[in-house]
């Protein structure tokens, strides 16, 4: 299944986020999504989730919007902001109102617990819980409906370095499961050494959608690629 | 929508603030009623009814709280977007939410306001009158319902309490200041505590500026102007 | 450190927005009141000496007395009667009814005088210049002798069982002219009762009530210019209510029977009367609204203060952003102590800035739609608005403190708001009025008695309840009640934001 995003723009009153956003993200694949603060990363993956509406463009997940899907984390399973669940609340709790949602029940709450390492502290406050552990909540959150396609915003944001092996692995094998995987990052030793394709954004639109060997073929990394790419595209609005 | 139902069911059921909000309703409605019939005795010229039931006047702020939090609190986490991502049918979970907080509340109201009757009963041998009784109950749940709306239109636990506080509190204060009769009595008619609470009246429906039926759908038509207000601008925003 | 919390506040937006809508509201809500009124220049109270607003009727029986001299006579009867619901009416004294004898400059309503008499309940009073009053030696009701003696300037009251053995009651110096009017008066003013057995607004019943008295043995001595006239002073009733007082029962229509009558036969003199000579009082037995009225926008400036006093240390837990403050300065009892002097600050300024506007606005506006307004000194409206800058600083710094303490601005709001307007509230629509001044009394609702313009005189019959505007405590008492609630909530937040940890 793929998500394909087209032609989409947004305002948000003088500055434009989004202008004439495209690019594919294909199935098997690990598709990196780079590009400074403010390039249009988060609006572009909020406007997926149908969480913001774009100006104009679509962003289609297997060819249908996401607010058309009946339960669209069977379809799409996404991390947007590792803290955005109720400190009381514990791991578990959370996945499972999350699971009800979607039809399922506790033993696939179960499952992704296992699947992220998180069993052991699964009935404790999330609200106590580490920055990894918030990331590893949050891609337990993105897996429960067990997705074609998978949308994590900064998943090594704050990861200690077991972590960050961790999800490197973790990521290549759900590509090789066949799923749709884009992720957003700056952290380009990462990207460079899991992402397959590339999609380099600045000030609201596509500077390069390319293939890894590709890119690093040409600019001998993907820092340097990255740096020429976006130079005069980086500016803080 | 039973997806939906169940999702909001386990958040509030995993939530430590409901079972204190659900207990704090009760009491709260309990307590003050019980005081309050302590201080008199009978018989009575006025309508011992009014207060008896005056508890309410306590849970009703609760029940606003607890509303408005059920969804204030998502906003201000952040998890509003994870709830909107799982089911992008917002108005659903609006409704889901406002099915819950219904029931919770009714049930929570109910136990609040019966133990207020019953105090009110073994002090003032009020006897029993359905419809202040069961009518303070669905208050309870108009208001909560109220709080519910606001806060999904104002996204803010704090700003929606602001508001259904000055509503449900001070708008009567405001309202007994105005000079002229027939303004006072129109304000009276529409605003929703002093509509809403003459369903409490048990004597003396003549000299009430509403009847206390069309009271209480006067609060219902505020709790309903909130939520559909609510349910409009939640579809049409970005979260 | 204040200079920073003081940065914090001004720069988020939406509570500037939300303290300046307070500061709207506080002045918008002072016009309220003035919706319709049917009060014209005719419906207005008199002004005594000492310049408050007095009611001044009564029947009086009368003669010129130039220089010294004096009146006596011999009450024999004093009866009564009194509303008991609509249309209805039963026989006994109001405890404030009077009957006696009085000297006064001239007949105009409102100008001096000095006066002995039986009263209802209250036995015998000298009482002069409306807010002067003397109680006298107990005895029977009747038949009881008085006298009235002027002595150049001073007059003398005294009274006697028998007309032989003279007790005095007292003696006042008003500022009378050498010629005045004596005679006999008899006067009775609106009926209130605070009934414990009765709920609702007013806890109270009353109405209307006349008092007949009967006068014999009538003596004179002095240098008079004319025999007895009888005359009415002020209205039949200059007190019963206007609609649109204070009291919040609608006024009820009096006794069948005319309200004054007066015969005289062979030197015996019986006189009916109804109203009252003593200052006026706002409510159930006054006339017209009270200045307080016009600070009914209070209670909504309060709510968005006391959102932003509670925001402004819950949102900083909320965000994380509490951590960083305490590394700028980690001595949190200053950092507590800097954001109470800003939120103080700025609610006081406020409540000053909207008080001192709503008051004249309000008035200006109740005057120009016909309603009477009763005056209040101007020290009275100095106290009211410095009193409401008081009340709001108490009340935010209260937020502020109950804030800290639950960490949660929606509990925070709610038990402030509960703790405050709630009480209020409920003593002035459903509460017995004993139990809404034990109410008004205990809880931070009490410091509402700043606002508060009537004045409570012991000797002027009138429900002195809540619903009409008077406060069980004083001023400053009722804001010593605020602030021993700040204080105690203040401490509590000290004590816990430097135990706890923050997060």
């Amino acid at each position: 299944m793929n998500i394909d995003v087209t032609d989409l723009s947004k305002r948000f009153g003088p500055t434009r986020a989004l202008d004439g956003m495209t690019f594919g993200v294909r199935p098997g694949l690990v598709t990196g999504f780079v590009g400074p603060n403010g390039a249009g990363k988060s609006t572009t993956m909020r406007v997926i989730l149908g969480l913001d509406a774009p100006d104009a463009g679509t962003a289609l997940i297997g060819g249908r919007r996401y607010r058309d899907l009946r339960r669209p984390l069977r379809t799409l399973g996404s991390l947007l902001d590792a803290a955005a669940f109720h400190p009381g609340r514990s791991a578990r709790n959370h996945l499972l109102w999350l699971a009800h949602s979607q039809g399922l029940g506790a033993a696939r709450v179960d499952e992704v617990l296992a699947l992220t390492g998180l069993t052991a502290v699964a009935r404790k406050k999330a609200g106590g819980y580490s920055l990894g552990m918030r990331q590893r909540l949050g891609v337990a959150a993105a897996l429960l409906g067990d997705p074609p396609t998978l949308l994590l915003d900064e998943p090594f944001n704050g990861m200690d370095p077991d972590g960050i092996i961790w999800m490197r692995g973790f990521l290549r094998s759900l590509a090789a499961e066949g799923r749709a995987v884009l992720v957003s990052s700056h952290l380009m030793g990462e990207l460079q050494d899991t992402a397959d394709h590339l999609v380099v954004v600045g000030r609201g639109r596509v500077l390069a959608d390319t293939t890894m060997p590709a890119l690093v073929a040409e600019h001998s990394s993907l820092e340097r690629a990255y740096l020429s790419l976006t130079r005069g595209a980086v500016e803080f609005r | 929508m039973t997806d939906v139902v169940r999702a909001e069911w386990t958040k509030l059921r995993t939530s430590p603030a409901t079972v204190w909000a659900v207990l704090a309703v009760a009491v709260g409605t309990a307590a003050l009623s019980a005081l309050a019939v302590t201080t008199v005795r009978c018989p009575c010229a006025g309508d011992p009814m009014t207060l008896t039931l005056v508890g309410v006047q306590l849970g009703q702020a609760v029940a606003a709280v607890f509303a408005a939090g059920v969804i204030g609190g998502e906003y201000a986490t952040g998890m509003i977007g994870v709830t909107f991502a799982a089911t992008p049918r917002r108005p659903a979970v609006l409704a889901a939410k406002a099915l819950l907080v219904s029931g919770l509340v009714g049930g929570a109201g109910a136990v609040g306001v019966v133990a207020a009757w019953a105090a009110g009963h073994a002090a003032l041998d009020t006897g029993f009158a359905a419809r202040p009784v069961f009518g303070s109950v669905l208050y309870l749940v108009l208001v909560a319902l109220l709080g519910l709306g606001a806060a999904t239109l104002t996204r803010s636990s704090a700003a929606a309490i602001g508001l259904v506080l000055a509503l449900l509190y001070v708008a009567p204060i405001v309202i007994g200041t105005v000079g002229d009769p027939d303004w006072k009595r129109h304000l009276r008619q529409w605003g929703p505590a002093d509509a809403g609470l003459a369903i409490q009246a048990s004597t003396g429906l003549d000299s009430l500026p509403i009847q206390p039926w069309a009271g209480l759908g006067v609060l219902g038509l505020w709790a309903g102007a909130a939520l559909l207000a609510g349910a409009v601008s939640v579809s049409r925003r970005d979260t | 450190m204040i200079r920073a919390e003081w940065t914090k506040l001004r720069t988020v937006r939406g509570w500037v927005a939300a303290l300046a809508g307070g500061l709207l509201l506080i002045v918008a809500f002072s016009v309220a009141p003035g919706a319709g009124g049917t009060c014209d220049e005719t419906c207005r109270l008199p002004t005594g000496p000492e310049g408050q607003e007095v009611t001044d009727a009564f029947r009086f029986v009368h003669r010129t007395l130039t220089g010294d001299g004096s009146i006596t006579a011999r009450v024999t009867s004093f009866t009564g009667e009194r509303d008991a619901g609509p249309g209805r009416s039963e026989p006994g004294l109001v405890p404030w009814a009077k009957a006696g004898l009085i000297v006064k400059d001239g007949v105009r309503p409102g100008s001096s005088y000095a006066a002995v008499m039986l009263t209802g309940a209250h036995g015998v009073r000298m009482q002069h210049d409306y807010v002067h009053d003397v109680a006298g030696p107990t005895g029977p009701r009747t038949p009881r002798w008085l006298r009235l003696s002027r002595d150049g300037d001073t007059i003398t009251a005294a009274v006697s069982d028998d007309g032989n053995r003279w007790r005095t009651v007292g003696t006042a110096t008003p500022d009378l002219p050498s010629t005045v009017e004596v005679g006999l008066f008899v006067t009775s003013p609106q009926h209130a009762e605070v009934s414990t057995k009765v709920f609702g607004l007013s806890g109270a019943s009353g109405g209307p009530s006349t008092a007949t008295a009967t006068f014999d043995h009538v003596g004179f001595e002095g240098t008079t210019a004319a025999g007895w006239r009888t005359q009415q002073i002020g209205g039949p009733s200059a007190t019963s209510a206007v609609a649109g007082t204070d009291g919040a029962e609608e006024p009820r229509p009096g006794p069948p029977q005319p309200a004054s009558r007066s015969s005289a036969r062979d030197g015996v003199f019986t006189l009916t009367g109804n109203g009252d000579v003593a200052p006026a009082v706002s409510g159930a037995n006054g006339l017209g609204f009270s200045v307080t009225r016009t600070l009914a926008g209070t209670f909504v400036g309060l709510v968005p203060l006391v959102v932003v006093g509670a925001m402004l240390v819950t949102a900083e837990y909320r965000r994380g952003l509490l951590a960083v403050t305490l590394a700028a300065t980690p001595r949190r009892g200053r950092v507590l102590a800097a954001k109470a002097v800003v939120i103080g600050g700025v609610a006081a300024v406020l409540g000053v800035a909207g008080a001192a506007l709503a008051v004249p606005l309000g008035t200006a506006v109740m005057r120009g739609n016909g309603l009477y307004v009763n005056a209040a000194p101007t020290s009275t409206v100095v106290r009211m608005v410095l009193g409401t800058g008081l009340l709001l600083a108490l009340c935010a710094v209260f937020a502020l403190a109950v804030g800290t303490v639950v960490r949660r601005g929606a509990v925070a709001l709610t038990a402030v708001l509960g703790l405050t307007v709630l009480p209020y509230l409920l003593a002035m629509s459903v509460l017995p009025a004993r139990v809404g001044d034990w109410v008004l009394a205990v809880t931070p609702a009490a410091a509402f008695a700043a606002q508060q313009s009537a004045v409570e005189y012991s000797f002027v019959d009138n429900l002195y309840v809540p619903s009409a505007g008077y406060f069980p405590l004083p001023p400053i008492g009722g804001l010593a009640v605020l602030l021993a609630w700040t204080v105690v909530a203040f401490t509590a937040a000290l004590v816990l934001l430097g135990r706890r940890d923050v997060r």
